[in-house]
């Protein structure tokens, strides 16, 4: 036990070293949702565990989510979600990795146009995008939004035609995470 | 590069924490014939249309190779919560109504190996007192109680890889009237079955029931059920079929040698015979309706 809390706080010591923790707003509870519209049917889902990390000092930015944690209001529309077009067995994560790009004091209070550029993975497939959204910086907390089209073919993600559940071939994502300072 | 990937394994490490319940071990509530582990969602609605054809060999003119006629069962099944329903269903085949419950009291998740659930059922059957029964007896009923039957199954199934899933299912049936002493009143009946995926929405299914005459204690019969002048008219069910899933809709279509449609028929009287060509199509549809409206509106 005593060696495992050695080995702990070395680890701790070392991420606290290669990423200054002053400089780290992160939230467990994000919220991330996509709406897909069609016709036929709407279909919108939301994920309230949505994690993400910024730091300030580098403008680095990390958001990760789990696929089966999106929520449907039809849990038939979920599973198939998950089972068929997602395979989230296999690809369990969606996950974006990229920097801000303008010059921005994160740090003193104010609202930011900002644009992040990195990679995007989904259901494996991962590609650069540059998505735009808002910063909201309080001295204690930053509230990111931003809203993004994916196109569904980008990542590999096959609708076939006998389905049922109309699903749009462009896909709105938008992001409300609200990232405490640690 | 490398600091954002160290934040998003620092995201990765917190999220991998709770356990990852597996999902969709089997398309649907029913294998082919019999129950699987799933259960549906909380205030969600299931619609079963189940129809099985005449004998396969009941000849062209006669009867069009079985599609002339058709045993039907409807039924309904609805989720209290996440693992447990309650359904209800109705059968042309000795026109029985049936009531069930299904728990799924373990989930399979990247700690536990196995989906076990549990099912206890309840059926009555409403045919007038003295009528020809499949197996060709006469059947005469002196009180309600005795068209009563009951059973509970416990299924235990494992999705070992993405395509491949299996289970097996312990059954006790009880029968509160038989039509012979020589027929036990108590069956335990052994059931395996599994599904492969050949595509995302194309699945191949089987379920095979072994009934074990031999353990039942009725005290009128020693000699495992059957005799000379009464021999044992029931056989196994052994069923083969296929899944198609078109989002809300699952369709299943099949070749079994049972025609009933409720686990005391298919299972415990069931006539049927693959050796003599008396299999019957047959198919399932399930639609799945969402009640929940309140989910509904916190989304939009």
């Amino acid at each position: 036990m005593k060696t495992k809390l050695i080995f702990l706080s070395l680890a701790l010591m070392l991420i606290t070293g290669l990423v200054s923790a002053q400089s780290l707003y992160r939230t467990s509870v994000g919220e991330l949702s996509f709406f897909s519209e069609t016709p036929v049917l709407d279909i919108e889902a939301v994920n309230q565990k949505t994690g993400a990390i910024l730091n300030v000092g580098t403008k680095e930015l990390a958001i990760q989510a789990k696929i089966t944690d999106f929520q449907f209001p039809n849990k038939l529309m979920q599973e198939h979600f998950n089972e068929n077009y997602m395979e989230s067995e296999r690809f369990p994560t969606a996950k974006f990795a990229g920097k801000i790009k303008e010059q921005v004091d994160l740090t003193k209070a104010g609202t930011y146009s900002v644009t992040a550029e990195g990679n995007l993975t989904i259901h494996g497939v991962t590609k650069p995008v540059q998505v735009k959204g808002t910063i909201v910086a309080t001295a204690t907390a930053l509230q990111v939004n931003f809203s993004f089209q994916v196109r569904t073919a980008d990542y590999q993600i096959e609708v076939p035609t006998l389905v049922f559940d109309k699903i749009a071939e462009t896909i709105t994502v938008s992001g409300k995470l609200n990232l405490v300072k640690q | 590069m490398l600091a954002q990937d160290d934040l998003l394994s620092m995201l990765d490490e917190e999220q991998s924490k709770d356990p990852v319940y597996t999902m969709a071990t089997f398309k649907a509530s029913r294998l082919i014939n019999g129950q699987t582990i799933e259960t549906i969602s909380k205030n969600h609605l299931n619609f079963w249309i189940s129809h099985r054809f005449g004998a396969v060999n009941s000849g062209f003119i006669a009867n069009f190779f079985g599609l002339d006629e058709a045993k039907i069962r409807l039924g309904l099944e609805y989720g209290f919560t996440d693992r447990w329903l309650v359904g209800a269903g109705r059968s042309s085949l000795e026109k029985t109504y049936d009531l069930y419950t299904k728990y799924k009291v373990l989930r399979q998740s990247n700690k536990i190996p196995i989906t076990v659930t549990a099912l206890a059922g309840w059926g009555i059957n409403t045919m007038p007192s003295g009528y020809v029964m499949e197996s060709g007896s006469t059947m005469k009923f002196n009180n309600n109680i005795e068209r009563y039957s009951y059973w509970s199954q416990l299924l235990i199934a494992r999705k070992f890889t993405e395509k491949l899933s299996l289970q097996v299912m312990p059954t006790f049936i009880h029968v509160n009237k038989v039509e012979d002493p020589s027929i036990p009143n108590q069956l335990y009946a052994l059931g395996g079955g599994g599904r492969y995926k050949l595509s995302q929405r194309f699945t191949l299914s089987a379920e095979y029931y072994h009934t074990f005459r031999e353990l039942e204690d009725d005290e009128d019969d020693d000699d495992g059920g059957g005799n000379a002048a009464f021999p044992y008219p029931y056989r196994d069910a052994v069923s083969f079929g296929v899944d198609i899933e078109t989002g809300g809709h699952v369709f299943q279509f099949h070749l079994t040698n049972a025609r009933g449609m409720v686990e005391k028929q298919f299972i415990g009287q069931n006539v049927g015979s693959w050796g003599k060509g008396d299999v019957f199509y047959g198919f399932n549809i399930a639609r799945t309706f969402s009640l929940d409206k309140s989910a509904r509106n916190t989304h939009k």
